[in-house]
């Protein structure tokens, strides 16, 4: 076997390693779009929970308002939120403006216990039940969105991933944080 | 109704754990897989209601394809029954995965709590309002007094009654011929009645070694159609002829691969007959892989 035939094998083998690699790139690649996908999609599903507690909010206020005159503050707060979030575009704004209606609504349920006529109005127990139905909705897709920004952000940061996935713009998506205030939730005595 | 505080603190519960989910752990452990809709780890259902739901419910999944479970918990170790109720489902996966029809109805003896967890696709059959009053109006006062076997079957057949309306076999998935082989349902019945006899005659034939008997049943079945049909001296004859011939051959075919299964100690192929079709009577056949999103509600007694 002379050299010039030894040396086209090799040149072959390369080009054989560089296809495979080309091809697993290509995979990687689809690999990180679906996973991005699917932190989108989950986070869709969030959103359509948000929507669902933002349309229940309304019932719930004109159910008590009756009762609960002077509290003129907190229906304002809750209004104003409401408008931030149908105002709000970024899934950034959105998160912040979920955050002021859940304080705004913790507030309000708090206040309610100051009532004890609304305790035994059967629509006001429905919309409760609704509410607290729509809040583990929530926090269950919430914790699913947390779940799936955590694979993708394993698989980027991982090491083939660490190297490749900033050549084709994949960047880490940041978890759902509970806005603060939301977090330091007032305690309810029961 | 006594229950107003418990609700806000839940809810405040709620929204304080959407922001903890990352960095809390949780004490949950998978349970083992299901063996049937009703599961008592808590012991607390009397056996004969036990085998009664468990009936009750196969039977429910066979007409309206709904999978209902019923699962009884000693302790939630420390977690909170939405998050265990939530893990369960995705364990089971219970529902058709299409259709996202699961309910499930945890309970947890010692936490002295329980919850219907709703799937994706009955939220708007049973809704958190109704699974709450189901909860608050029917279960809790019978638990309250220790009957628990009889608070889970009322609990049940509310549920059932709620989903009823939806996903009963819709009539795209029931009379509505396959597209790809265009078999209606009564087509299926007949298909199977004729595969039947088919075993049947087989099993009978296949046993003998000699195989002029399907020749002679041929014969007979061919001046049967002959005679019934009215046919005349030709085409009868004809019918006859092949029907003979086709019996023939059914019963060669039939002997021989009889034998050859017999010879090499296995069991006979299908189409010789003999066998059953083998655990056809239904039963729980495992979950159908639906999804849950955190829907229905929670009580305690």
């Amino acid at each position: 076997m002379d050299t010039q035939t030894k040396k086209s094998h090799i040149l072959w083998v390369i080009i054989g390693i560089l296809v495979l690699f080309g091809i697993w790139c290509a995979s990687f690649y689809n690999k990180l779009v679906t996973m991005n996908e699917g932190v989108d999609s989950q986070w869709a599903q969030v959103e359509t929970q948000y929507q669902r507690r933002l349309d229940l909010i309304p019932n719930l206020v004109e159910s008590v308002k009756g009762v609960m005159k002077q509290e003129g503050e907190i229906f304002g707060k809750i209004a104003d939120a409401r408008t931030h979030y149908a105002n709000a575009t970024s899934v950034d704004e959105k998160a912040k403006a979920a955050g002021e209606i859940e304080t705004s609504l913790s507030r309000l349920l708090v206040i309610m216990e100051n009532y004890p006529a609304l305790k035994s109005a059967d629509n006001v127990n429905t919309l409760m039940a609704q509410l607290e139905g729509t809040e583990n909705r929530v926090s269950t897709e919430r914790g699913r969105f947390n779940d799936t920004v955590q694979k993708y952000n394993v698989q980027i940061k991982q090491f083939p991933g660490s190297i490749i996935a900033p050549l084709f713009g994949f960047h880490e998506r940041t978890y759902f944080d509970a806005v603060e205030g939301a977090q330091v939730a007032p305690a309810v005595k029961f | 109704m006594k229950n107003y505080y418990s609700y806000s603190t839940k809810i405040l519960l709620g929204i304080m754990l959407g922001g903890f989910f990352v960095t809390t752990t949780f004490a949950y452990t998978p349970l083992s897989t299901p063996t049937g809709y009703v599961t008592d780890l808590a012991e607390m259902i009397s056996p004969d209601e036990q085998q009664l739901l468990e009936a009750k419910l196969v039977e429910v999944e066979k007409t309206t394809s709904n999978e209902i479970a019923v699962v009884t918990i000693p302790s939630l170790q420390g977690d909170t029954i939405e998050y265990v109720a939530q893990k369960i489902f995705e364990d089971w996966k219970i529902g058709k995965a299409k259709q996202d029809n699961g309910v499930l109805l945890l309970i947890a003896r010692d936490d002295k709590k329980l919850r219907i967890e709703v799937g994706y696709g009955l939220e708007g059959a049973l809704p958190d309002a109704t699974a709450h009053a189901i909860i608050q109006n029917d279960i809790t006062p019978l638990f309250k007094q220790g009957r628990y076997s009889e608070g889970i079957s009322i609990g049940v057949s509310k549920i059932i009654e709620a989903t009823k309306g939806e996903y009963v076999a819709s009539p795209e998935s029931n009379n509505i011929s396959n597209p790809l082989t265009g078999i209606t349902g009564n087509g299926l019945i007949i298909i199977f009645v004729i595969v039947s006899i088919f075993q049947w005659l087989a099993a009978i034939l296949a046993r003998s070694k000699e195989w002029w008997l399907g020749g002679i049943l041929g014969a007979i079945v061919g001046i049967g159609i002959w005679k019934y049909f009215l046919f005349t001296l030709f085409s009868g004859s004809l019918i006859f002829l092949i029907l003979t011939l086709i019996g023939l051959t059914f019963d060669y075919i039939v002997s021989a691969g009889y034998e050859r299964s017999a010879a090499s100690g296995g069991n006979p192929p299908w189409w010789t007959g003999g066998n059953s079709f083998g655990g056809g009577s239904g039963g729980f056949g495992g979950f159908g892989g639906g999804s849950s999103g955190g829907g229905g509600s929670s009580g305690s007694w």
